[in-house]
Formats: C-alpha cells, structure tokens, sequence
C-alpha cells in the first residue's frame, strides 16, 4: 500500500448487521470491503460454518475466515428476549440488516417499526413467497432448479455442479447489489425498504441469457462435456495439454480470427503446421459453417500441438502473441501468478493464528479503498465493543455473560 | 416512487456479457442506458451465430437481443475523428461510463477516465477486462471461457476422472456483472454524498478468485488444493444427482445432517440397505458414499422427478427436479417472481427477458424497450443529449461518421 492510497470507501459511515449463515457470507463482506462497518451476529455457540472442515491448524474454519474478513463480530442469544430486545437497540442505528433468514430471525415489518430508515435483504434459496417458498433449500438444489446444472457436464453422466457453491456467490453479490440500490433509494425517499433475493433466480443469469433465449431457439441445453454445440458440429473447448489442460475455442468472429492466425502461426515456428492448416483462409472462416469432418481435422491438428507443451508454457505464449487460450488454473497456479503479483492483488492478513495469504481486493478505486480491513472476527470478539456503541457498561456485559445471551 | 434511476444516465462501452450485463441492472429500475456501437466492429453477441441468411442481420441475433433490453443504441464510427468528438461530449454529459474494450482501446481515442475527468471532475467510471487495466498480462485477449479458466472455476467442475468442463455460461461473465454493478452503485452513491467521482478497475479474473477465496485460503494455510468431485460435497451424503423416469430426466438430493438421513431413510420406505446403523452418521455414509447413492439412485429410477422433489420436500429434505431451459419457462417459482417477462422486438417479435434476483418492497423492475437495432437512437441522442440538428446528423451519417 503506497502513502497516497485511498483511505476512504463508498460505503463508510454505513451501518450493517450481518445476519447471514454460509449462503449470505459474502455479501455482508463486499460491503465491509467497500467501507461499511459490518458486525456479523452469531449465536453464543458460534455460527455453524466455525465447525466446518476444513481448519486452519486444526481451529478456525477455512471457509469463515475466507468469507468474513473486514467484519466486527459479536454473539447474541436471539432466541432470548433480551437478546431479541439488545438487537433492536442495534437495528435502530443501523442502516441494513442482511439476512438467511431462521427460526429466531426478524420480520421486515417489526424491523421497519424499529427503524423505518432500515434496508433489510433476505437470502433465501427460492423467495420468500410463492410455492417453492417454504421448500428446503441449498447450492445444489438452487443450481439444480435454475438450468444452470442441467446443462453443465459430460454428456453420458448426470448433471454436476461446481464444487463450490456459485450460487452463494452470485446470491451473495446480488444481495450486495440490493443493499445499494435501496441505500440510493433511499437518499431520495429517506424510507428504508425490505428486499428479497433468490439463490434460484440467481442462478439463472448465470446461463448469459440461453434460458430466455429457449423461446426463439427451442433450445433445452445439453450437456456438451469439454465441447461446445456450434450450429453444425460439436468443437473441442478444453484440450489436454502436457501437465494438464488449457481452454481454447475454434470459434471465429472478428474478435477471435487474429488468435487463431496467430495460434497457427505458433504452431508453425514449431513445425507442426500443415500445409492444410496454413492454407486456411482465416479471413472468411466461419465455425458455424463447418461441419464435424472439418472440425475434427482441425481438431486433430491443435490437440497433438497442446500436447507437445505445458500450460506455462502455453499461457506465457498466449500473452505474447494474444491467443485467445488460458490454462485451467487450480489454487496453487492462481497464487502463483505473476499478473496477479503485479497488481498486489494477494494480500497477508494477520488473524490469531499468524498471517493468512487471501485474495484481496475485488476492484481497485483511483479515489476510495476496497478490500480487506481486517481478519474475519474470532468468536465475540467484537462484543464488548458493539454492545457499548448502545449504552451496554461492563457490568450489564458481565450479567449478560452469566446470562448466556451474549 | 418513480424509477430509482430515472433520470439517470449511463454511456456504455463494448460488448459480450460482461459489461452490458451490468448495466441491465440500473436499465431495469429506470436508467437511460446509452450503448454506443459500429458496423465497423459490432458487438460479438450480434454476430455469434450469423451467417449470410440470418433474418435481420445484426439487428436479428437473439443472444443480443435477450441481454440488452431497456437500452438505447447509438452509432458511433470511433475510426473517424468526428465520431470520437460526439462520444466524448456524451460520455461527458451522462452520469456514468461504462465500458468493457480491451485495456488501452478508451485511451487511444482519448476516452479514458484521465482524458475525460479533465473536463468532467467528478466522473464516476468503470472499466472491466479478464485481467485488469494494469499488470503484465493486461493486454492478454480473453472472453468468459478463458476468465472461468484463469479464475479457478473450471478446476473445480466435472468428475475427477475426466475433464474439468467449467460451470455452463462462462461464469466470469455472470459474476463481474454482478460486481460492476455493485461497484458502479456505491460510487454513485458516494459521488451523492461526497461529490467526489471516480475511476473503477474490475478485473473479472480477480472477481472470481474473490469469490473462490475459501479454495485459495486452504492452499495457502494447509497447501490443500481443492479439486473437482462431481456433485458429491466434503460435508455430507448423499448429495448428488439422481435418475428419474424420461430421457435425461433427474432430481437433485442434498442430505445435510443425520437427522435428514433419518428422515430420508422413512421417506424412501426404509428399505434394508439404508436401515444400516454404519449409514447413521455422515462419516459412516461418506464412507461408502458409492452404495449410498446406488441405493437412492434404484429408488428414484423409474418416478417422476417432481414426485420425487415433492415428497421429499413435504418429509422435510432438499430436493429439487433439475430443470432444462424449457422447464424454467414452466417453473411456478420463476413465474411468482415474474423472471422471463415479455417485450416486442422489431425482427424477432413477443419474446421473453430476464430480470434481476432481487424484489423490493417499494420499487420493482421494468421491460419497457426491447434491445435496440444497432444505431436505432443515434439521431435522437445527439439531438436530446447534445442538441445536434436534424440536418447536421444527416451531413454526419453521410460522411460515414454515425456508421
């Protein structure tokens, strides 16, 4: 961080209650990340995700320290109504109340009478109303229910997900979104209001548009593996390379006709061009007019050259020679990244247990700071703190401890 | 209340999904969104799946059509010095800038933030590209399939034996919208309280991997790598996908804890397989998670997939058929919350649009435009916004300027 970097964020001075389990973590931290003062609420016994595997030297929870960085915590029993009466003490000079809602949370409308100003979003996996409302819901069921699943997979299996959950991303940020939208809203109005976000409908977007599109093209989805469905044949999009796999499409178009020249071109430095391959005139290519004896020929060629080469090796070209190809990252290559390093993106953050690589900010601001403030709160670390920000003294604290509500 | 954003105005850059995505967002609540584009070079998502008999040309693509409702279409030849000085007197009247080119392509017309805000303080602005505005491999050439690629998120899709096949629709595309979104927001909003404006680098890679902090967080504390794993999960089983009656027909089922085992144990009639006492706990069903899913797998073979979502559910268990494009368009949930809404399109006629996942309590959503044909509004923006005469369009669009 150099001396002349933005301190200030967009959201400072905006105050947020996170009540969020798993689904809702990282809406409640792009916000702290933006500059609001978030204080995630968990019962006295912990959120259940400080028990989930896996652990940080055997302690702290890799997915709570990831998804709560930048947030003040404190614990409060709101199954208890002085632990329901001391939230409200909090909600009145909050701004927003984020939340998965519970058994125990709180309804827009006695959230509203405490602070009509309030913004309160609540995730959910399907909406608050209609009929798949009171249905259980998670990832996979969120992703099963909005296309997006059907569609991703290898043609003669099931349908599968992505190992972590896209859609609390996606729901997370969405709700992020919410949260500003209604604070913009309510410069104007100076009335708060109550919004509800879907992880199914989340989750939709993410087909960029086909699931509309099913209406004009009658098309399904399909699974197509490591393929893409063109208008006449099916065109290899992960290819197997010498350590591992890269992404490159034969697809055309003006914005991708100069790669494939240039990736032809590579190839021939290499001699491992045909007189075919070089014959092509790139100029009036067009994929959608091939047909699968034309990709397959092509194919051929392009797959024994990216076996003949490592995906460094094969980055490193694409970004000399602006190929369109990119190596099919895992964490270690992402942490090793020299675009990544150059842009300080990975940041040491210092929590208990020593400091934590993370990756840091999700934009950068000429004028306001993003990114991480601080570790992702200990258990009741910040209790005494935010209680005492209401009128709690020491020794109201101590009879509350003894109490169980805090 | 009136539109949130009515009266607001946002000037947009470039093409695909990443960027007009996100200006959908304040489309939707009553923006004017203003997309400035070239026959010269039009969007990709025009021209995706032409060919020489496409009806309606560039003006016909569906794929444009269905991510650029709400918004207002302005020719600009950006080759012709003309051309650049009308872009930079818009983009110097509107609220906001948006654009998603290449790192560099802005400054070379002299549209970038440092050119503009020298006549326009308090410029709030965006740029996003895969790899940010800065670094070495700024300059790298890249759509969603290859962010997804850079991000993590292919690494962690598909069957451990086969393949990583990334999540379907190129999620860097619909993450960094989302994200442009949240950002271009809280800088209006900052600009509302402050009157400062300022210059946005969302680089979609970095986004992702934000997003995928808890797989980088267990390779830098315990040098763990996360890897693909099918539809099973870490924390629980069964979890998965299952056959059901029909051709490519399934129902998701995620069993979270013991006590929905127990449950699902009953629902399913408890046969002798599953009355195991070793399945009682997760580490004991985790363990010989390939039976598990056998056994549930012969009983859903053969029902319906809403049968089977729907008894589940009512004994209290997650389920959910897994839906195609077709099913979403019959989904009563998606129909509640009024997701695919109809709009009139001059080539394509009535078809549906989606909007975003949020519902509030005091403003909703609007289609009111279809996508715009490619320069549908160029006369009437220069003559709103800028205040050009009729006869001084028709001497630029005869020079090739409006093209």
């Amino acid at each position: 961080m150099t001396p002349s970097s933005p301190t200030r964020g967009n959201l400072d001075g905006i105050r947020v209650l996170d009540l969020t389990r798993e689904p809702g973590f990282l809406a409640g931290k792009l916000l702290a990340e933006l500059g609001a003062d978030v204080v995630k609420v968990e019962p006295p016994d912990g959120d259940p995700a400080r028990r989930r595997p896996p652990f940080r030297g055997g302690i702290g929870s890799l997915v709570w320290l990831a998804l709560n960085t930048s947030k003040r915590g404190i614990t409060l029993a709101l199954d208890r109504p002085r632990g329901r009466e001391l939230f409200l003490r909090l909600v009145a000079r909050a701004d927003v109340v984020i939340d998965t809602p519970t058994a125990h949370s709180f309804g827009w409308d006695e959230l509203h009478r405490q602070n009509p100003r309030l913004v309160h979003v609540a995730v959910t996996p399907f909406g608050e109303d209609g009929p798949y409302a009171q249905w259980r819901g998670s990832d996979l069921t969120a992703v099963a229910t909005s296309g997006n699943l059907f569609s991703t997979g290898d043609p003669d299996r099931p349908p599968v997900r992505c190992t972590m959950p896209v859609s609390h991303y996606h729901g997370g940020i969405e709700a992020a979104v919410a949260v500003v939208f209604a604070l913009l809203a309510r410069e104007r109005t100076g009335e708060g209001q109550h919004v509800d976000v879907a992880l199914q409908e989340a989750m939709v977007m993410p087909n960029i548009g086909t699931a509309a599109m099913y209406a004009m093209t009658g098309n399904r989805g399909a699974r197509a593996g490591a393929f893409m469905r063109q208008e006449r044949s099916v065109m290899r999009e992960i290819w197997p390379c010498k350590d591992g796999f890269v992404s490159f499409a034969l697809r055309g178009g003006p914005a991708r006709i100069p790669g494939l020249v240039a990736m032809v071109r590579y190839m021939d430095e290499h001699g491992m061009a045909s007189d075919a391959l070089k014959a092509i005139d790139w100029t009036r290519y067009n994929h959608n007019l091939l047909t699968q004896e034309q990709v397959d020929a092509l194919s051929a060629e392009f797959g024994t050259f990216f076996r003949s080469k490592t995906m460094s090796e094969l980055y490193r070209a694409a970004c000399e020679r602006n190929l369109m190809l990119a190596p099919i990252n895992d964490a270690r290559e992402i942490v090793a990244s020299r675009q990544l390093a150059a842009r300080g993106f990975f940041v040491d953050v210092d929590d208990a247990d020593g400091p934590l690589r993370h990756p840091g900010a999700f934009a950068i601001s000429n004028a306001t700071r993003i990114g991480i403030r601080r570790p992702a709160p200990r258990l009741g670390e910040h209790t005494a703190e935010v209680l005492a920000e209401v009128g709690v003294d020491a020794a109201a604290l101590a009879r509350l401890r003894a109490e169980d509500i805090v | 209340m009136t539109a949130l954003f009515a009266g607001t105005t946002i000037l947009e850059f470039g093409g695909g999904a990443a960027g007009p995505v996100a200006t959908r967002y304040f489309a939707d609540h009553g923006a004017t969104v203003i997309r400035v584009e070239s026959r010269q070079r039009p969007d990709f998502l025009r021209t995706l799946r032409l060919t020489p008999t496409s009806p309606g040309g560039l003006d016909g693509a569906h794929h444009f059509a269905v991510l650029n409702a709400n918004k207002l279409s302005v020719a600009l030849n950006l080759s012709r010095p003309e051309a650049i000085a009308l872009a930079r007197r818009l983009a110097l009247r509107v609220d906001a800038v948006a654009e998603n080119f290449a790192p560099g392509a802005m400054a070379k017309w002299g549209l970038d933030y440092a050119s503009l805000v020298k006549d326009r303080p308090d410029l709030v602005m965006i740029s996003t590209c895969l790899n940010g505005q800065t670094g070495p491999e700024r300059h790298y050439p890249g759509f969603g399939g290859q962010g997804s690629a850079l991000a993590g998120f292919n690494h962690l899709t598909g069957w451990p034996d086969r393949e990583p096949v990334g999540p379907f629709g190129t999620i860097t595309d619909s993450l960094s919208p989302r994200f442009a979104a949240l950002l271009l927001a809280s800088a209006l909003l900052h600009r509302a309280r402050t009157g400062e404006g300022q210059h946005i680098d969302l680089a979609q890679v970095e986004g992702g991997i934000v997003c995928l902090a808890e797989a980088i967080v267990t390779y830098t504390a315990n040098g763990e790598i996360l890897a693909r794993m099918g539809d099973r999960s870490r924390h629980a089983a069964p979890h998965g996908v299952f056959p059901c009656a029909g051709n490519d027909r399934w129902v998701a089922i995620a069993v979270h804890d013991d006590d929905d085992w127990r449950r699902l144990v009953q629902a399913i009639g408890a046969p002798a397989w599953a009355n195991d006492s070793a399945l009682a706990t997760v580490e004991g069903r985790l363990a010989c998670v390939d039976d598990v899913e056998r056994g549930l797998a012969e009983w859903t073979r053969g029902q319906s997939r809403r049968d089977v979502a729907a008894r589940l559910q009512a004994a209290g268990i997650d389920a959910a058929p897994v839906e195609d494009f077709a099913d979403l368009h019959e989904d009563p949930q998606l129909a509640h919350r009024g997701h695919f809404r109809p709009v009139e399109h001059a080539v394509l006629g009535r078809h549906p649009v989606e909007t975003h996942a949020m519902r509030f309590s005091a403003m909703a959503p609007e289609i009111r435009l279809p996508a715009p044909r490619l320069g549908e509004h160029t006369e009437q923006v220069l003559r709103e916004l800028l205040g050009i005469p009729a006869d001084e369009c028709a001497r630029l669009k005869d020079a090739g300027v409006l093209d």
